[in-house]
């Protein structure tokens, strides 16, 4: 047992395509904190996230979610766990509104309930002018802002935002960063993959960096207010030169 | 209840989609056209059939053969309607995304089945709402109507069950068409070589999904044929669960 956070992840591997894609991977999360994960291309950020997300099962390894085997009790997925994906997949041929519908009563909220968390996340995304839109005609930054709304409409205890920031202009990624501080003040926890560094120097308590499907860093952030930690030590391992 | 969640999904994005509304639209002017020729060849026959004892009546001579054609029709229908169900979501993305909201393989496969089944069910009520308008004003026989319209629904089910097999299996939809096409044309035929070697009965046509409707449609409902029915839907919604599941173990 590596801790009693929230989010336990111990020891996991997974093959794709026949190579190891992540490899004896553990770390913990806690409610409120912000865990930036950074790594190159093709170094297992994605695999890690679809995992934590239930879309995938891990090889070996146990991730526990609130005490409880993820593989186990797959059901957590659908209270506890937001997922953004990268790309955002959206149903072209469905409203902004239908969405947040649609994600909230598939989470189990009650037509009323899923009505209020839509009404609640059109407000503080301001999709309202996209409301009657379908997601087939939107740009890519406002599908960005839909999956976004779509992986919070049901306030979960766990948010995994894969490349969040993608096609989104400044202010919007100003409104998203204050977006996940919010959501980590009120007690979620939060994984942010992404290739920016200066996205993880803002938002994030601690980094995580994956290389060739390995942890190869897991550190606080603290005391590294212009990035130029973090800057070294990812170069170095993404470069093989870590000290 | 989730599968019901899935199953509301289903039937908006069917809803705004143009290729049921298409679908739709051209079968059912078809059906009418067929329905309106068959139903003048009876009327100029009833001088003949007047003096027939037993002579087949407007079930049999335009009721029967009307859900028959809808049948042959429900061979193309039915694996378009189905392909992009899971296919589609699979490319898109959204599979993994309805995966990662918890729900259980039975549960997306469920759904989307009964939002086919919905589909269908409101495409067998506009054909049948032909025969029934016409029939109610002259002698027609309920009871076959009945056999024969439970035969239709069960044999579109088992079509709509052997299209989400086909598109649980692969990520393109064309292929899952045209794979639940071969497999319901081969259903429905895997007794011709036998019966022109000249033999008759047996497993092959036990497994011929004619044999099971050709008894319904002539008013005959068996156990045996209606348990046919409910294995082969319950076997293809199977292995679309199966499939389904092993895409988050080896994706």
């Amino acid at each position: 047992m590596i801790g009693d956070g929230l989010l336990n992840v111990e020891g996991v591997s997974r093959r794709r395509a026949g190579r190891a894609a992540v490899a004896d991977v553990s770390f913990r999360l806690n409610g409120g904190e912000v865990l930036g994960l950074l790594g190159v291309n093709g170094a297992g950020k994605s695999t890690t996230l679809s995992m934590l997300a239930g879309a995938l099962r891990p090889d070996r390894g146990r991730i526990l979610l609130a005490g409880k085997d993820f593989v186990a009790h797959p059901g957590l997925a659908r209270t506890l766990v937001g997922w953004l994906p990268e790309s955002a997949p959206l149903w072209p041929e469905l409203s902004v509104d239908e969405h947040l519908l649609a994600f909230a009563r598939l989470r189990g909220a009650t037509r009323a309930a899923a009505r209020r968390a839509a009404d609640a996340m059109v407000a503080r995304l301001q999709l309202e002018p996209l409301r009657r839109r379908m997601a087939g005609v939107l740009s890519q930054g406002q599908r960005q802002r839909l999956g976004l709304a779509c992986a919070l409409v049901h306030d979960p205890a766990l948010i995994i935002l894969d490349e969040p920031a993608n096609a989104l202009d400044p202010v919007q990624v100003g409104e998203l960063r204050k977006l996940i501080r919010e959501r980590a003040a009120a007690g979620a926890a939060i994984i942010l993959s992404t290739h920016v560094l200066g996205e993880v120097v803002a938002v994030c308590d601690r980094v995580a960096i994956l290389h060739q499907g390995s942890l190869r860093h897991d550190a606080p952030l603290q005391g590294d207010e212009g990035g130029k930690a973090l800057e070294a030590t990812f170069f170095g391992i993404a470069t093989g030169n870590a000290a | 209840m989730t599968v019901l969640a899935v199953t509301r999904l289903e039937l908006r994005r069917l809803a705004v989609r143009p290729l049921a509304w298409a679908l739709a639209a051209l079968t059912i002017a078809w059906l009418a056209w067929t329905f309106i020729l068959g139903l003048g060849q009876f009327v100029a026959q009833q001088v003949k059939y007047a003096a027939v004892a037993d002579a087949p009546g407007f079930t049999d001579l335009v009721a029967i053969p009307l859900l028959a054609e809808l049948a042959k029709l429900a061979f193309l229908v039915v694996p378009l309607m189905t392909m992009t169900q899971l296919a589609g979501e699979r490319r898109n993305g959204t599979l993994a995304l309805l995966a990662s909201t918890g729900l259980p393989p039975w549960r997306i496969v469920l759904g989307k089945y009964l939002a086919v089944l919905v589909w269908l069910a409101l495409w067998l009520m506009a054909t049948l709402a032909m025969p029934l308008v016409v029939g109610l004003e002259s002698t027609a026989d309920w009871g076959k109507l009945a056999s024969a319209t439970l035969g239709t629904a069960l044999m579109l089910a088992t079509l709509a069950a052997i299209g989400i097999a086909c598109s649980a299996a692969t990520s393109f939809p064309a292929i899952a068409a045209a794979m639940a096409l071969i497999v319901t044309l081969a259903l429905w035929t895997i007794d011709r070589g036998a019966q022109a070697a000249g033999v008759n009965g047996g497993f092959l046509e036990w497994l011929t999904m004619a044999t099971h409707l050709q008894n319904l449609l002539r008013g005959l409902v068996t156990t045996a044929d209606l348990a046919w029915f409910a294995l082969a839907i319950a076997f293809a919604l199977t292995l679309a669960i199966r499939r389904l599941g092993a895409d988050r173990e080896r994706q």
